[in-house]
């Protein structure tokens, strides 16, 4: 494989993609746009071999994970059956048709081949613990999550922006400082743990907002909508807090990046006014790693959500995760893999592509 | 402070720790004026501290669960300044000891991305063809795999135990690190100097210990302390799932602990509250710290 | 580092209006919640907070605590268990007889009606057996019942006949919901049917399942009709809550009436709160240890790597002298347990047996040393004993899940270290690979022991034994004793009620001189109710028994609102309580529950003294 510029167009995103669960490092490290601003000759052939090589990118990495997800929870040890089965009367019998309908008398290889000839038509098998189809579950809980980490992105998105923005502008004060100290400080927080205090102090202290649990059974209509927001208030709160700090720094300092540029001085030596300046070039040029930022996150923001969906009872596709990790209910478990993983390799996929459109100095 | 004329008949070994010498001090003297940076190692000083003489402070006896200095759950008194925990430990003498586990969990985790990290990422910068394409693609391929369900497994598999955790964290944190330090290599290699050390007959080797390493060490050292902070809270994640070593005081067991003797809704505040906020006072520490570096190491950033 | 604050600074003006945007958000949605909660009340609803998603809503598939208790909520049994003395009582069958032989039992079906309105005839008591013994699909959950049976049969619309392979005294005990033939039978693959698809649930119980939101609740409506008499509440409803702590607090919220599973910690805060009674029953659960006496195949084929100084009795015997039983349920138990090494819980007085006198093997670390040097284990320089080579030194096992295990292990540890015993507490998630290889020295363990106890008794059977490495296996000690076989089939033949529990208590004390299965002892049964939303409800066994997880549908069938106690037990709150519901008046509500609330608060009180 040969080497193209921009095959890491965004390195000092990476570092901090990985808020929620992993590791991760502040904004700053700008690593350099420099060693990738490439030559405009031979533009078309080049986005052709830049596109090619993202997409077969994406499908190996896609590949990747298909087969890690077989194989990574066969290594786990446990047997279903066994744990499906503890603490109630059961004949010998019994259990023997459960690894039967299981397929877990089958050979190895011949369980992998099936489970292969599945994916390749969508078809992730049946949870042991459900008797359902692995995707029909999925479905019934994608909407929960899409929910909970689309509102958190977005009023994250917009708070940090925001907040990054009047930080750049004003920056060394003190404003600036309580934020960017307020950020940090929220984004060092467990965030289990935050959730877990917000419950305490605003719904069964004060009584302003309910536990946990996504809606009240049995209300129905526009009521319901409002129910449910009621309801999300905890939830969105604890995952905005630890992830908008990300935005916030990132958006700070590329635009105190911009607003030290040579072309910016020219424009103001031009006679152009100041505020006019970072409206019309700075910010719209420092948006472009938020941006970017922003898409990348969706995937992991998505498997951050476990922890929040645990704590609040949120009824999303987190907490049917981890009850399938400790049967382990094998189709559930490396469905629902594949589907974040994929999650994640799309959104890296749409973050690869869309960041030389809008950025015009990473150009195949 | 090397003058001059003690420099003009040193030998090169020595001028070599001169100017590393003078190169902390420079480092040291611009880290200096970042009062966050300050904070965060002043923090951080307390802690190491704490963990390095709890035995001599506390004393083991402290963790006995079958001969506990006092009665289980009992809130905060002048004997015990936190309450105790469950079993009638004190939960003061509990955080001093997690100090010394969470931060060896995060040190030893650190320790094991950094170096899988920037030994990936150099290779993968400097060579250039199928090796390093390869490396991106398994670098990549450890990025978009859900960080949490490798550390669960790799739980699950090993068994649950400290080790056990800062391997599933090591192992799983490094792509960030390998990108990072290859952007830098990249970087660095594409200067003048390394091709006249390359035309002067320098190999692979050559190249990337003496020209290479020292480049990206800075860089590595920033995403060094970053990465302590990101261990510590995912030790504590991995807790909260279930999948830590419930026997070992760790911040993110007590905090588990906790949890599991339903503290949160029995209002015992000061079971729950002490972990948690000693895990998010330790990140931050080295959050701070870790941007403070980075300042000092790019004058860009310095104005931030 | 200081943050100087400017209250006059543009700055600070911008973080607080962030602020500000983010507390409107939440005020709106507050307040639009608020508006949502309002109506709904005139309806009394019973909330129960669970804790476990629907497995499957099939009675033939389902399996878990919580759907379980759905199919005995919303199907009759062909028996039922007394609530206050767990005695077998008649149900859907309302008379039973045995021919001589014991091998053809003949049940008497009730004349009475599905929830859709179609007759409950023998027939569909028949289908539902026969079809567990011949679809491999349908005998998912419950084919353990049918496994001895040779035959059903149906002579008439009022009789069920059932032959028997052989003997077996737990005819009245079969737990298997009858399902209606008419709604079942064209359904093609049982293993696919969930039996979600059409609400309400055609069934029989008092209670039918009338929705369903996937992880989030399961609400029932009372049957009407229902022989025993309707239930009182107008609904029932079990909400989904992961978190025990967010239970509580939704309990204390008044967002559900009903949380079980409490911690200590939990049920003596719960005790000092407002409103709320806290119910300790008698565990249904005994927690123990097993240690591993040698791994064996059926055929006496040894496998696996378990300590050899386990298969020693005196060292084992010396182990169990290492743990103190009282300290664990004082300590880890909060006090709320009892300890004893009887393997049938004490609620079951009947089947009941624990050591008394010299047969204690009682908790002395000074005896456990001296009987290990009698036996030739000798300290060495680390302070753990050991002979001819093999180290005292032993793998504990604890399911890392369970808080009071891990807790319980620990202490151990430390007792054990005393007698010069080293236990290494590797805490794992789950101990069936470990179990099924007989890589393994102690592991904890524990099992809801029903009224029955013949299948708690059957899994520690040497016919028990898995056949092959890796087979299948019920039980988790590798207990093997002809002696306990021999009791144990003579207590399954056995008719006579005292006479079978004579024999059952003999094999209880077989297992206790073992040492293998070491049971520590019964942890209680933590619980607490909204007593400004329930007036009353029945436990089992009454007194001190558990309103969660009966065998039966008593609590939630005959739980009385507040505000209609007078029409079940006529005292004279009554006039005050109706004249409230007719105003409707909000405050003397309040107040109302505010009187019950004294008054239960006192009753509980007053209980627990006893």
């Amino acid at each position: 494989m040969t080497e193209l510029p921009p095959s890491d167009a965004v390195p000092h995103l990476d570092e901090v993609r990985d808020r929620g669960d992993a590791p991760r490092g502040t904004g700053g490290a700008a690593v350099a746009l420099a060693d990738r601003r490439g030559r405009d000759d031979d533009r078309l052939r080049r986005n052709a071999a830049y596109l090619g090589k993202r997409l077969l990118g994406a499908a190996v990495s896609l590949v990747a994970v298909i087969f890690t997800s077989f194989f990574l929870f066969r290594i786990i040890p446990g047997d279903p059956v066994r744990v499906m089965t503890h603490g109630r009367p059961v004949t010998i019998e019994q259990k023997e048709a459960l690894a039967r309908e299981f397929g877990l008398d089958k050979p190895m290889l011949e369980q992998f081949v099936s489970y292969l000839l599945g994916v390749l038509r969508f078809d992730f098998g049946e949870s042991f613990q459900y008797n359902r189809p692995v995707l029909s579950m999925v479905g019934e809980r994608l909407g929960p999550t899409l929910l909970l980490v689309g509102a958190s992105l977005a009023v994250s998105a917009a708070l940090g922006l925001w907040l990054g923005v009047q930080g750049a502008w004003k920056h060394g004060s003190t404003a600036d400082r309580v934020n960017t100290g307020v950020a940090l400080t929220l984004w060092s927080v467990p965030s289990f743990w935050l959730g877990l205090i917000l419950i305490v102090v605003f719904a069964s202290g004060l009584g302003w907002f309910p536990t946990s649990g996504m809606k009240t059974p049995g209300v129905t209509g526009f009521d319901m909508v409002l129910d449910v927001a009621h309801h999300m208030v905890l939830p969105l709160v604890t995952l905005v807090a630890v992830v908008y700090a990300q935005y916030l720094l990132v958006m700070r300092s590329s635009l105190l990046d911009e607003m030290g540029s040579d072309y910016l001085t020219t424009a103001r030596a031009k006679g152009l006014r100041d505020t006019e300046v970072k409206r019309q070039h700075a910010l719209p040029n420092a948006l472009l790693p938020t941006t970017t930022l922003v898409f990348i996150n969706i995937g992991f923001v998505l498997f951050g959500a476990v922890l929040v969906e645990t704590v609040f009872s949120w009824p999303g596709l987190g907490k049917l995760f981890y009850e399938g990790l400790s049967v382990p209910d094998l189709p559930l478990v490396q469905g629902l893999f594949v589907i974040f993983s994929a999650a994640v390799i799309l959104m890296n996929l749409v973050s690869d592509l869309i960041y030389p459109l809008i950025d015009p100095r990473v150009r195949p | 402070m090397t003058s001059a004329a003690s420099t003009a008949n040193a030998s090169p070994r020595q001028l070599t720790w001169a100017r590393r010498r003078r190169a902390v001090g420079t480092f040291w003297s611009s880290y200096r004026q970042n009062r966050a940076g300050l904070f965060g190692l002043a923090v951080l000083a307390v802690f190491v501290l704490s963990a390095l003489l709890v035995p001599w402070i506390v004393g083991e006896e402290a963790l006995s669960v079958t001969r506990p200095p006092g009665e289980p759950l009992q809130p905060p008194s002048g004997e015990f300044w936190l309450g105790t925990d469950r079993s009638g430990r004190s939960v003061l003498d509990l955080i001093l000891w997690g100090s010394r586990v969470s931060l060896t969990v995060g040190f030893a985790a650190t320790f094991i991305s950094i170096a899988l990290g920037s030994l990936i990422g150099i290779l993968a910068g400097h060579f250039s063809g199928w090796m390093s394409g390869l490396l991106l693609r398994i670098t990549d391929w450890f990025l978009v795999m859900p960080t949490l369900v490798l550390a669960v497994a790799l739980a699950a598999v090993l068994g649950r135990s400290l080790s056990t955790i800062v391997i599933a964290i090591g192992v799983t944190s490094w792509p960030t690190t390998a990108r990072l330090v290859r952007a830098q290599t990249l970087a660095v290699e594409a200067r003048p100097y390394i091709e006249r050390a390359r035309a002067l007959g320098g190999g692979h080797w050559h190249v990337m210990t003496r020209h290479v390493l020292p480049n990206v060490m800075p860089i590595v050292l920033a995403q060094t302390t970053l990465m302590v902070a990101g261990a510590i809270l995912t030790e504590s994640t991995v807790a909260f799932l279930g999948l830590g070593d419930p026997t070992t005081p760790s911040w993110g067991s007590t905090i588990q602990a906790a949890r599991d003797t339903g503290a949160v809704s029995s209002g015992m505040w000061w079971y729950i509250l002490p972990p948690g906020i000693a895990i998010a006072l330790v990140a931050l520490a080295f959050t701070l710290c870790g941007r403070a570096i980075e300042a000092v190491l790019n004058p860009r950033l310095r104005s931030r | 580092m200081k943050f100087r604050t400017n209250p006059g600074g543009r700055g600070l003006r911008t973080v607080l209006s962030g602020l500000l945007v983010m507390l409107l958000a939440c005020a709106a949605a507050l307040f639009a919640g608020s508006g949502a909660h309002a109506e709904t009340k005139d309806e009394k609803t019973l909330t129960i907070a669970v804790s476990q998603e629907v497995d499957s809503l099939s009675p033939f598939l389902a399996v878990r605590r919580i759907t379980t208790a759905l199919g005995r909520l919303s199907y009759d049994f062909l028996t039922n268990y007394d609530p206050k003395t767990g005695k077998t009582i008649p149900a859907l069958a309302e008379s039973w007889t045995t021919s001589e032989d014991g091998l053809t039992w003949t049940y008497k079906i009730r004349d009475t009606k599905w929830t859709d309105g179609q007759p409950i005839t023998a027939e569909d008591a028949r289908w539902t057996f026969d079809t567990m013994m011949k679809d491999e699909a349908a005998a998912t959950a419950n084919g353990n019942f049918v496994e001895n049976f040779e035959s059903v049969s149906a002579p008439d619309p009022r009789t069920l006949e059932v032959k028997l392979k052989a003997p077996q005294a737990t005819m009245l005990a079969l737990d298997v919901p009858i399902l209606p033939k008419h709604k079942w039978e064209g359904v093609g693959d049982y293993s696919k049917f969930n039996n979600d698809q059409e609400f309400p649930i055609v069934g029989s119980g008092p209670w039918v399942i009338s929705a369903y939101e996937v992880n989030q609740s399961i609400t029932l409506t009372p049957n009407k009709d229902f022989w025993r008499g309707a239930p009182k509440f107008d609904k029932l409803v079990f909400r989904y809550i992961d978190d025990s702590d967010a239970q509580v607090e939704a309990l204390k919220a008044g967002e559900v009436d009903f949380v079980s599973g409490l911690t200590p910690a939990q049920a003596k805060a719960l005790e000092s709160a407002d409103n709320i009674t806290v119910n300790k029953a008698k565990g249904k659960r005994f927690q123990a240890i097993t240690l591993n006496p040698g791994a064996k195949l059926q055929d006496g084929t040894a496998f696996g790597d378990g300590n050899k100084a386990l298969q020693d009795p005196v060292v084992r015997e010396a182990l169990v002298r290492t743990i103190d039983r009282e300290a664990i349920y004082k300590t880890a138990y909060g006090g709320f347990g009892e300890a004893n090494g009887g393997y049938i819980p004490s609620r079951y007085k009947d089947y009941h047996w624990e050591p008394e006198g010299d047969a204690v093997i009682g908790f002395d670390t000074a005896k456990a040393g001296e009987l290990l040097e009698g036996a030739g284990w000798v300290k060495g320089s680390d302070g753990i004993r050991a002979k001819g080579g093999t180290k005292l030194s032993f793998r504990f096992n604890v399911h890392a899940d369970n808080p009071q295990y891990v807790q319980a292990a620990e202490m151990m540890r430390e007792w054990a270290k005393e007698a010069g015993i080293d236990l290494k507490v590797e805490p794992v998630s789950e101990v069936g690979a470990l179990l099924d290889a007989g890589t393994y020295d102690i592991l904890t363990t524990g099992w809801s022991v029903n009224p029955d106890p013949d299948y708690i008794l059957g899994i520690n059977r040497c016919s028990g034994l898995p056949a092959k490495v890796g087979g299948p296996y019920l039980s988790d000690a590798y207990y093997c004793n002809p002696e306990y076989d021999k009791l144990y089939a003579a207590q399954l033949a056995e008719l006579d009620q005292p006479k079978r529990a004579e024999i059952v208590k003999q094999m209880q004390e077989q297992l206790y001189k073992d040492n293998v299965f070491v049971v520590w002892g019964y942890a209680d049964q933590l619980e607490a109710f909204r007593s400004d939303t329930i007036a009353s409800m029945q436990p089992q066994p009454d007194p001190g028994g558990n309103y969660d997880s009966q065998d039966g549908y008593w609590s939630w069938w005959s739980a009385t609102p507040v505000g209609e106690e007078d029409e079940a037990a006529g005292d004279s709150g009554g006039s005050s309580s109706g004249l409230m519901l007719g105003g409707g008046a909000v405050a003397l509500a309040a107040l109302a529950a505010g009187v019950v609330f004294l008054r239960r608060r006192g009753a509980t009180a007053a209980d627990d003294r006893e």
